[in-house]
């Protein structure tokens, strides 16, 4: 015992350390991988895409300007005078929204080039003074140029300007990026939007991986349950993947080889029992024959042939019993449900296994009234046998049964029954359902013979139900038996059985 | 049981066990026929007259239902079938090829000769007092076992006679499946239940003009079974 539970606390100290790092499930794991390359796409396309956009933008708003300065260039050039309303001039000119003419002319500069006299703008918040000096500079040199300049008013703008060497002077327009900001702050918050959507698919996507990736480790592990939980038919079916096949088969390789090993040992167990039956069959109508003419017989041999009685029958029991829980063992057992009044049914149990033990409906239950008895359906053979072998229990190892209680809430029946013995141990109470366990035994009472599988099959039978059989301490002293049964209701049909 | 005549007939291919089952129903008086086959069972039976026929259901050559069902076409003698367990398909099938009762092995041969006695009685049986029942378009004459549907002849085994004289017996009342494993096979509450099904089942494709849809032998919900007009 001492091996397995040092084993247990080493994985726990395992189990601890690495909980220090938080631990992820394959799903989580698969997904936050998918969200987070979904993000990093997202995040360098986003990039790609608005850095792309912007300088497309700019070259093209760029290209635009320099192709309308020299248009207008070309205009101011032809149309402008020293007698011509240069302000008026300027408005009539082709220009954009957003995009401010400005022009030079020397003949009208008071000195080379510093604002003041010479400059003509349509819109006096853009004027000389606005142009960057540099462009100013090299525009007046005779340069066409231009660049990008933040305003005083912080706005991005663009300034175009060309010599007019006609007129000795020179043209420029500012145009606000502004607008293109706006676009492109637009197109940054769709891509955002974008982003989002596609870190979310990238989640989704992972999902549905992971889920893709975890079906075949679900189905593994479904067909385990149900292959440990003594379905021995349970294999993986319905996964046609060639990646999957070594695993598949595998199991199901497994899964054969157990259950052939299991069928094997059970069919032993039933073959066994069921070769001992000629031979007992023989040997019980033998004795019987033997019994009925015992007046033949000396008393030496009477007194024989009731010992060779006896244990022929408790040998008849032992095969019996062994038959029946190889049949539990090979899975094949079926309920054969009745519906019976419970107190009535015990009554009857109580009474065909050779015991008057008084049965007692406990207060308080919720009875149906048409009955004045509490009504649920199973099997009777079954529950007969777990009352019987409860009641022998009883017998054998504690006293005597004391009384046995019946009673039921919505969901479920009880049954229980009480001895007059000492009560079974705590670390008893498990081991003394297993298969010929004489737990206590010594202890108690009894002529040694032990019923070996008695309380085993009581505990297969009840399962069988979808029962549960618990042992405790009976109020008045003495070990309870309860047996909890789920309450179930039939259905009929005019035609079928009742 | 007075009659000296009463032969019982074994139908069991281990030798060791129909001479000890033999032995032991000899102690109760009767004489037992034995076979270790089915063909010599059948020929058997055939060559005298018997009262109760004991089956084991395997058999070398043909098995144990074929010999109840070729009994049963020639016969309504009592049949009781030995399976060799209870909890399966074997009963049902045993009791649908027309056996009247079965037993498991190993069965005390004191349990047998109580299910002889039992389908003894109601074979030789037949209490006078309803002299003529008629129940729609069906006709019981419990005094001469017959029973007509739409004035024809119905031929119903022993048992399924006495389960419908049963029934009869108190129409509209229901009997529940444990008075009548009681009354008809003498046994006690836990009988097994499926022997009334089965001869219930029996009972209506004789008697029943839609056996799928009784309007004489009726089931109700959670009681038992009951016979209306």
């Amino acid at each position: 015992m001492t091996a397995p539970q040092t084993t247990a606390g080493n994985a726990a100290s395992n189990d601890s350390r690495l909980r220090l790092v938080p631990r992820l499930g394959l799903r989580a794991r698969v997904i936050l991988a998918f969200s987070v390359g979904a993000l990093l796409l997202a995040l360098v396309l986003s990039g790609l895409v608005l850095g792309v956009t912007r300088t497309n933008l700019l070259n093209q708003r760029e290209a635009n300007a320099v192709v309308r300065v020299s248009t207008n260039a070309n205009i101011v050039r032809s149309s402008i005078g020293p007698d011509a309303d240069t302000i008026n001039l300027l408005a009539s000119l082709q220009t954009p929204e957003g995009s401010r003419p400005i022009v030079f002319q020397r003949a009208l500069a008071a000195d080379d080039g510093s604002c003041g006299s010479g400059w003509s703008a349509q819109d006096p918040e853009f004027s000389c003074e606005t142009l960057p000096p540099e462009i100013r500079e090299t525009v007046l040199a005779g340069a066409p140029a231009k660049m990008r300049f933040v305003d005083r008013n912080d706005t991005k703008s663009l300034v175009v300007g060309t010599p007019v060497a006609d007129i000795d002077g020179a043209y420029f327009e500012i145009v606000s990026l502004n607008s293109l900001d706006d676009t492109l702050s637009s197109i940054s918050f769709t891509l955002f939007g974008a982003s989002i959507a596609t870190v979310l698919a990238g989640a989704a996507f992972g999902w549905y991986s992971a889920r893709q990736i975890l079906r075949p480790l679900n189905e593994v592990g479904g067909a385990a349950r149900s292959l440990a939980g003594g379905d021995l038919d349970a294999r993986i079916r319905g996964l046609v993947d060639p990646d999957l096949e070594p695993i598949i088969t595998s199991f199901n390789g497994m899964a054969d080889a157990l259950e052939a090993r299991i069928e094997k040992d059970a069919q032993f167990a039933s073959d066994v029992s069921h070769e001992l039956r000629s031979p007992l069959m023989t040997l019980q109508a033998s004795i019987e024959v033997l019994d009925n003419n015992r007046a033949d017989l000396s008393e030496r041999a009477q007194s024989a042939l009731d010992l060779l009685a006896e244990d022929l029958d408790r040998f008849r029991e032992l095969v019996e019993d062994l038959l029946e829980i190889s049949r539990f063992d090979a899975g094949v057992m079926h309920l054969d449900l009745d519906e019976v009044l419970l107190s009535q049914f015990v009554g009857h149990a109580v009474h065909s296994a050779g015991f008057d033990t008084p049965v007692v409906i406990d207060e308080d239950v919720v009875i149906d009234d048409e009955f004045g008895d509490i009504v649920t359906a199973l099997d009777k053979r079954r529950v007969a046998r777990v009352v019987a072998n409860l009641l022998t229990n009883a017998s054998k190892y504690a006293d005597g049964p004391t009384a046995v209680h019946v009673t039921a809430d919505d969901e479920n029946v009880r049954i229980m029954v009480d001895d007059a013995g000492e009560g079974v141990p705590e670390e008893d109470r498990t081991r003394i359902f297993e298969r010929f366990n004489r737990a206590g035994q010594a202890s108690r009472r009894g002529t040694g013979t032990g019923v070996g599988l008695g309380l085993a099959l009581v505990d297969e039978h009840v399962r069988l139900h979808d029962g549960r059989v618990v042992v405790g301490d009976a109020p008045g002293g003495g070990a309870r038996f309860t047996v909890e049964l789920p309450r179930v209701e039939l259905d009929h049909d005019q035609d079928g059985e009742p | 049981m007075g009659d000296v005549a009463t032969r019982i007939l074994t139908v069991e291919d281990d030798e060791r066990i129909r001479t000890a089952v033999k032995l032991a129903l000899e102690d109760e008086g009767w004489n037992v026929a034995e076979a270790d086959t089915g063909e010599v069972a059948l020929e058997s039976f055939q060559r005298e007259p018997t009262d109760v026929v004991l089956i084991d259901i395997m058999l070398p050559g043909i098995d144990g239902f074929e010999v109840c069902r070729s009994i049963r076409r020639i016969s309504d003698v009592p049949i009781v079938m030995v399976t060799a367990r209870a909890d399966t398909h074997d009963v049902v099938a045993g009791l649908e090829a027309g056996a009247d009762d079965y037993l498991t092995k190993p069965f005390a041969p004191k349990e047998l000769s109580a299910r002889i006695r039992a389908l003894l009685r109601r074979t030789r049986a037949s209490e006078p007092g309803h002299a003529h029942l008629r129940f729609g378009d069906l006709e019981l004459i419990p005094d001469e076992g017959v029973v007509k549907r739409d004035d024809e002849e119905v031929h119903l085994t022993k048992t399924e006679f006495r389960l419908l004289t049963e029934l009869a017996s108190s129409p509209g009342r229901v009997f529940s499946r444990e008075v009548l494993l009681e009354r008809v096979w003498g046994y006690g509450y836990f009988g097994d239940g499926r022997l009334v099904d089965v001869h219930i089942r029996r009972l209506r494709t004789k008697i029943e003009a839609d056996p799928a849809n009784p309007k004489h032998v009726v089931t109700v919900r959670g009681l038992g079974y009951k016979l209306q007009a």
